[in-house]
């Protein structure tokens, strides 16, 4: 008889890093679909191409690693860091952008620092702060949504293609491109308020033309997670909580030149920030004290980067910067253990 | 002095002892301005400038000079050194004294010059201290150009852009472009791209020491296999 | 019910897998034809067998009797005949041997004269738990220790709470379930007893809402009682002593206490069972219900089982399907063991036996890295952050690790179970609390040796500082006698003669502490040889692989005591033939001097004394000579005073030299004693010190010329330094080579 020596305990649940890694690109579905829909076919383009190019990229780090090739890739992180990379690029990104970007997240950002677990920062981010740094143009400048005033078509999926590998001049698209909503608004808040509002891009119902439709959709995504128990609730909320609030101060204090809560809520990428971003487990605090002041110090950044900094959008780097206090949150907010009065904190001494 | 011993020091000051590589000094001039070659090369000689004078100033007082007020005096050395190649650059290549700024100045404060200084010159004699100084000079130059000819190369895809600026007109057709209609990686230009490549550059000659480590102690190991330890004891009456 | 449940944090819903095993009744299992009854079955020390091989018991004899408080005896589980006492596989851990009893089963299955204990009430509360100890029950949930010893508490502590744990959260196990449902009143009634004994305010029966008929059970034998039934939901691992006494109480039990200083006791079904059997029908506990479950088994269900009855024979019984089995889990798949070999025995915490298919619990998927999602946080029932810990413990960082906790985890599992990058966490667990424990361990006996060696230097300290006291009464004793002689030779410097008298007393002195040396010198290759030989016993017994260097290093060491002995006696015949040459009264002195420094008996302290004295010698012909200058005496008698300086300076830095010598041995006598515990670590140690001592010696040989008394004795030294410091390289070689 073969007895196999194993420790307890002998059962596992069925649920593999696999299959999470997999349930969060399903929970981005809803995003594509509708950045799809709005901007063409490009952030579909550039997901299927970064997440080949992050397998590939993935695969000669780890050749020259030493390390199992096929075991690694097989937990899809690397896919999964591609697509969260190519849904925040602009959809008429050039192939290069995404081959820089993805290579600097996959190999500098995680495999360097010893891979999937091991990474300080979101490579996700880091790839997209790069990119944003170094090709601040292609990075800002979005086509109009379909739903724009004045708008009538969206590239073709051939069109598209043609904006992402072909070789046309870049200045064609950059005639039909146009800012962001919270690039616009950053542009003329306080400043000109004929022009901001009368520009096409802030028509929306609610925050910029077809922008609250993306958001919304990232929504239903992380409600999926939070369902499917893959993330809890407390980073988004806590995160939301904190743009919000911050938001609604400054918006009863300055109308003119401080958007309205709803709009920050609902326009660049705070949705796709606050389910999929900041709730990546390896760069945030693990306890749900921890989480909740994670989640808020990133919300109050963002906001403070939006109205403040010198960019439109600011999720990125706020995650990033934020990423850098969790393993001090997380030391500072131990939960209580079991016989134990109070909870320890800081470090051992 | 021996032959043995120079070539010790040569070794040392441009690789063995990089004061880039390895000991990791110096790094504020070194990030900040090696954003293309001309930069670099006009830092880099500046400063392996400073270091050999700096040197052979610090050994020949070495023996005046009491423990207790040897850094003070070292630094005075280095800031008069200093501020001889900050008139010669403003005087001879203004317009790279006005690009390099705040960081001519400030090679005083740089720790590869002071640790020179103090580790090698104020122990060893005038020539010895000379080479030193000259090879860790020439050591760092040849980082610092590296750093910036690939930064340079990143950045704006091309070499040798501006050397006019340190050669005079001279230079003036020296620019390389790689690649036409370059779009321009900003990162490689900025601080953190330093950083980046700057890491590349410590991994690969790590890689090379190891490379070579291996190759040594491959040869190493037929002869040790005979040579045993052998113990006498003595014999006293 | 209007009880409050108190929720427990974290917790996990495995399938239950529960029915299986529910279908028929208790099963008794056959009487096997060999029972193999471990001494140990609980926590504590082991019993002490009281049979011989041979013997012929009844059932429920004792066979090993208590050995100590934390121990219980073992019975006879059937009737037969002792065949063996010896070392069995046994379940354990790290898959180590046991002392059991073997017993050829008879088939008669005769009980030994019994008797009930009718109204117990009326009896003292000692003897019951006497009772209760005599018949071996330990827990028979978790680890098994002893229950009297949570029974027996001390009748002033103040019980709130007698806690019945009927949780049985383990998916597959259904041993107290199927107990209950069947002979609920006896569980019952034992519990009543329990109750008479710690008197509490309240008692309940925690028992988790997936076991229906099992409640139905208990609600109906509990009817007329006190003894409240509180359901509480079904999640693992509320079935854990601390969970239950939160899920029923709220209470907490601090970390590294006990149930009792919360004023609970938390008790195990089947214990209750047993405490009834002991009670109302005098049987010792003898036997359990196991579930036998898992799909490779044909006939799954709980088994009435003799402890001592091989795992494979009650297989056997179940219809199990050898060939099918992955693995073999005694316990539960959370928490329970994967046994080694099969021919283990039953025993008294043996709750469930599970085979397994390898469809039904696969092979565990490769570990992949911590991506730190915090799912083991979500489900830890302990509070604990299991991903930092996993770090910690992986790490080696054991102070953080106890910073974050490591010791109050329970070792549920839950955070395995949950974890999607299949990281044994248990396991880091496990292997970080070892760590730990090995950590204390050596600091507990680092901070021992620090004391004594603390207090050893306060003794040294004290007599030196009586010493120098007594050092300087004799020397203005001294100085006076001088003076007065002084005076005298003043009056008449013809007959000066005060010179020649203290070399002769110096030379003495330093014959005498070479004499003293050598003695030291054989007394501490004495106790070497001593401790090595203690060394080599313990390391016999240990098995130790290094045994072989051991005793060479003990027939050298015997060896070298010999010589040292008759280098000693030699001297000692010697000196006496000096001393007896020497005339005058400073001989005397001195050798009366010997005498008083004797009794302290320690070699070091006599060789410092004689060092001390050589040093004393010399600065009084120093201070003789320089007044001799002053004086201007006649110049011969200045030369040869002179000369008597240097010689008395002389013999100063030898004695010095031995001295140095011999503290060096001493060090070395001292790590002798460590030799047990590494020796390979303790050779080398032995070489370099050896080697260092004959470069001493060597050095100090050199300083001597080759006429003064005590060159003999360091040559020899010298020598012996040398030989050890080769034999100590033989040992060494040797050690290395095994």
């Amino acid at each position: 008889m073969s007895v196999l020596h194993v420790t307890s305990p002998h059962v596992h649940r069925p649920f593999t890093m696999n299959a999470l890694m997999r349930h969060v690109v399903y929970a981005t579905i809803p995003g594509l679909i509708v950045l799809t829909a709005l901007f063409g076919w490009g952030t579909l383009i550039n997901v299927i191409f970064a997440s080949c190019v992050a397998i590939a990229a993935e695969a000669v780090v780890l050749k020259l690693r030493k390390r199992p090739i096929l075991f690694s890739i097989k937990d899809g992180s690397a896919v999964l860091t591609a697509v969260l990379l190519a849904l925040a690029i602009p959809p008429t990104a050039p192939w290069w952008l995404t081959i820089i970007g993805i290579i600097f997240a996959i190999v500098i950002a995680k495999q360097l620092y010893g891979g999937l677990g091991s990474n300080p920062f979101n490579p996700a981010m880091i790839g997209y702060v790069l990119l944003l740094i170094s090709f601040p143009l292609e990075m800002t400048t979005w086509i109009p949504a379909y739903t724009t005033e004045g708008v009538t078509s969206i590239p073709t999926l051939t069109q598209s293609f043609e904006m992402i590998f072909g070789s046309v001049d870049r200045s064609i698209i950059d005639g039909i491109t146009m800012a962001t909503p919270l690039d616009t608004f950053k542009t003329y808040a306080g400043n000109d308020l004929a022009k901001l509002q009368s520009a096409s891009v802030l028509q929306g119902n609610i925050a910029g033309a077809g922008w609250e439709w993306v958001n919304v959709a990232f929504l239903m995504g992380g409600i999926y997670l939070i369902a499917r128990k893959i993330i809890t609730w407390h980073i988004p909320v806590a995160m939301l909580a904190g743009v919000f609030l911050f938001a609604g101060i400054f918006h009863i204090i300055d109308p003119d030149t401080y958007a309205s809560p709803i709009f920050h809520l609902l326009s660049g990428g705070t949705m796709l920030g606050a389910f999929f971003i900041a709730t990546d487990p390896v760069t945030a605090a693990t306890s749900n004290k921890g989480k909740l002041i994670y989640g808020a110090l990133i919300g109050v950044l963002i906001y403070v980067i939006r109205a403040w900094g010198g960019y439109p959008d600011a999720v990125a780097f706020a995650v990033l910067l934020i990423n850098l206090c969790a393993p001090t949150i997380e030391y500072y907010t131990q939960p209580r253990a079991y016989g134990h009065k109070k909870a320890n904190s800081g470090i051992a001494k | 002095m021996s032959a043995a011993d120079n070539k010790k020091i040569i070794k040392d000051g441009l690789w063995n002892n990089n004061p880039v590589l390895v000991q990791v000094l110096g790094l504020c001039p070194l990030l900040a301005v090696s954003g293309s070659v001309v930069n670099s090369l006009a830092l880099g000689l500046a400063t392996a400038f400073v270091i050999t004078t700096s040197n052979i100033a610090v050994s020949l007082i070495r023996n005046y000079t009491t423990d207790t007020v040897r850094l003070p005096v070292f630094v005075m050395i280095i800031a008069s050194f200093t501020t001889c190649i900050e008139f010669l650059m403003n005087a001879f290549t203004y317009e790279l004294y006005l690009v390099l700024g705040i960081f001519i100045p400030l090679i005083v404060t740089n720790c590869a010059v002071l640790g020179r200084a103090d580790a090698f010159a104020s122990k060893n004699g005038v020539a010895a201290s000379a080479l030193d100084g000259l090879m860790t000079g020439l050591g760092f130059t040849a980082v610092i150009v590296t750093l910036g000819a690939l930064r340079e190369v990143l950045g704006q895809a091309t070499l040798f852009d501006n050397m006019h600026l340190l050669f005079g007109d001279i230079a003036q057709g020296w620019t390389i472009h790689l690649v036409d209609d370059y779009k321009g990686f900003l990162f490689a230009i900025l601080p953190p791209g330093a950083f980046v490549i700057m890491g590349f550059l410590l991994a690969l000659k790590n890689i090379i020491d190891s490379k070579l480590k291996a190759r040594a102690a491959a040869l190493m190991e037929k002869p040790a296999t005979g040579s045993r330890r052998v113990r006498t004891t003595g014999n006293i009456s | 019910m209007s009880r409050r449940i108190w929720d427990i944090p974290g917790g996990i819903h495995p399938a239950e897998n529960k029915q299986q095993s529910l279908q028929t009744h208790i099963i008794t299992a056959h009487i096997p034809a060999e029972l193999v009854v471990p001494v140990q079955q609980h926590i504590g020390a082991p019993g002490k067998p009281c049979v011989e091989v041979g013997d012929k018991v009844l059932k429920g004899q004792m066979i090993a009797e208590a050995n100590g408080f934390v121990s219980l005896p073992t019975h006879a589980p059937t009737s037969g005949e002792i065949i063996a006492i010896e070392s069995r596989p046994v379940q354990h851990p790290s898959q180590i041997d046991g002392l059991c009893i073997i017993i050829k089963a008879d088939n008669l299955d005769q009980w030994i004269d019994h008797n009930a204990i009718n109204e117990y009430q009326s009896k003292e509360r000692s003897d019951i738990i006497n009772t209760i100890r005599q018949a071996g029950i330990s827990g028979m949930g978790g680890a098994g220790f002893p229950s009297t010893i949570k029974l027996g508490i001390r009748p002033d502590t103040k019980i709130e709470q007698l806690i019945l744990n009927s949780a049985e959260c383990e998916p597959y196990i259904t041993a107290d379930d199927s107990l209950i449902q069947e002979r609920a009143d006896e569980v019952v009634a034992g519990l009543k007893i329990m109750q008479w004994l710690v008197k509490p305010q309240e008692t309940l029966i925690g028992i988790e809402d997936n076991k229906p008929n099992a409640i139905a059970a208990l609600k109906q034998a509990t009817a007329d009682s006190d003894i409240e039934v509180v359901v509480v939901p079904t999640k693992y691992p509320s079935g854990g002593e601390k969970q239950i006494i939160y899920l029923l109480t709220g209470k907490e039990v601090a970390s590294g206490g006990l149930p009792s200083d919360v004023g609970v006791i938390c008790q195990n079904t089947g214990t209750a069972y047993a405490v009834n059997r002991a009670i109302h029908f005098g049987e010792p506990l003898i036997s359990r219900i196991t579930t036998v479950t898992g799909d490779a088994i044909k006939n799954k269900g709980n088994y009435e089982v003799l402890l001592g009855t091989p795992v494979d024979a009650l297989l056997s019984q179940a219809g199990a399907k050898f060939d099918q089995t992955s693995r073999l889990i005694m316990g539960g798949p959370m928490m329970g063991f994967s046994i080694h070999n099969s021919a283990v025995p039953i025993v008294k915490v043996t709750n469930c036996l599970l085979a397994p298919t390898e469809k039904e619990i696969p092979e565990p998927d490769a570990e992949q890295p911590c991506i730190r999602c915090g799912n083991c946080t979500q489900v830890c029932p302990a509070g604990l952050l299991p991903q930092q810990l996993y770090w910690f413990s992986k790490s080696n960082e054991l102070e953080k690790a106890k910073h974050f906790n490591l010791a109050d985890c329970i070792e549920c599992g839950a955070c395995s179970f949950v974890c999607p990058s299949n990281i044994p966490l248990v396991q880091y667990f496990r292997f970080g609390k070892g760590q730990i424990r090995k950590q204390e361990a050596e600091t507990a006996k680092a901070d021992q040796a620090r004391e004594r060696f603390e207090f050893r230097q306060a003794r040294l300290e004290k007599e030196d500082r009586e010493k120098e006291e007594k050092r300087k009464a004799r020397a203005e004793a001294a100085a006076k006698k001088q003076a007065a002689k002084k005076a005298a030779a003043a009056e008449n410097p013809a007959t000066s003669e005060s010179g020649p008298t203290i070399p002769t007393g110096s030379e003495s002195t330093a014959d005498a502490s070479a004499v003293t040396k050598l003695k030291a010198t054989w007394s501490s290759t004495t106790k070497r040889w001593k401790d090595a030989e203690k060394a080599l016993k313990v390391a016999e017994k240990n098995g130790n692989e290094h045994i072989d260097a051991l005793k060479k290093k003990v027939e050298q060491l015997k060896v070298k005591a010999d010589k040292a002995k008759s280098l000693y006696d030699e001297a000692k015949v010697a000196d006496a033939a000096n001393i007896s040459n020497v005339n005058g009264p400073t001989a005397t002195k001195q050798t009366n001097k010997q005498a008083a420094t004797q009794p302290t008996n320690d070699p070091m302290q006599k060789l410092k004394q004689a060092s001390t004295d050589d040093f004393n010698a010399w600065k009084a012909a120093q201070q003789k000579t320089q007044d001799a200058e002053a004086n201007s005496s006649d110049g011969a008698d200045i030369e040869s005073l002179r000369k008597t300086e240097a010689e008395a300076k002389e013999k100063s830095a030898a004695s010095k030299a031995a001295m140095k010598e011999a503290r060096a041995k001493e060090k070395e006598a001292m790590q002798a004693k460590k030799s047990a515990e590494d020796p390979a670590k303790q050779l080398k140690l032995d070489a370099a010190i050896t080697r260092t001592k004959a470069k001493k010696a060597l050095k100090a040989l050199d300083s001597l010329t080759e006429d003064h008394a005590s060159y003999d004795a360091l040559k020899t030294a010298y020598e012996k330094a040398q030989t050890a410091a080769e034999s100590a390289e033989l040992a060494l070689k040797a050690a290395e080579e095994a």
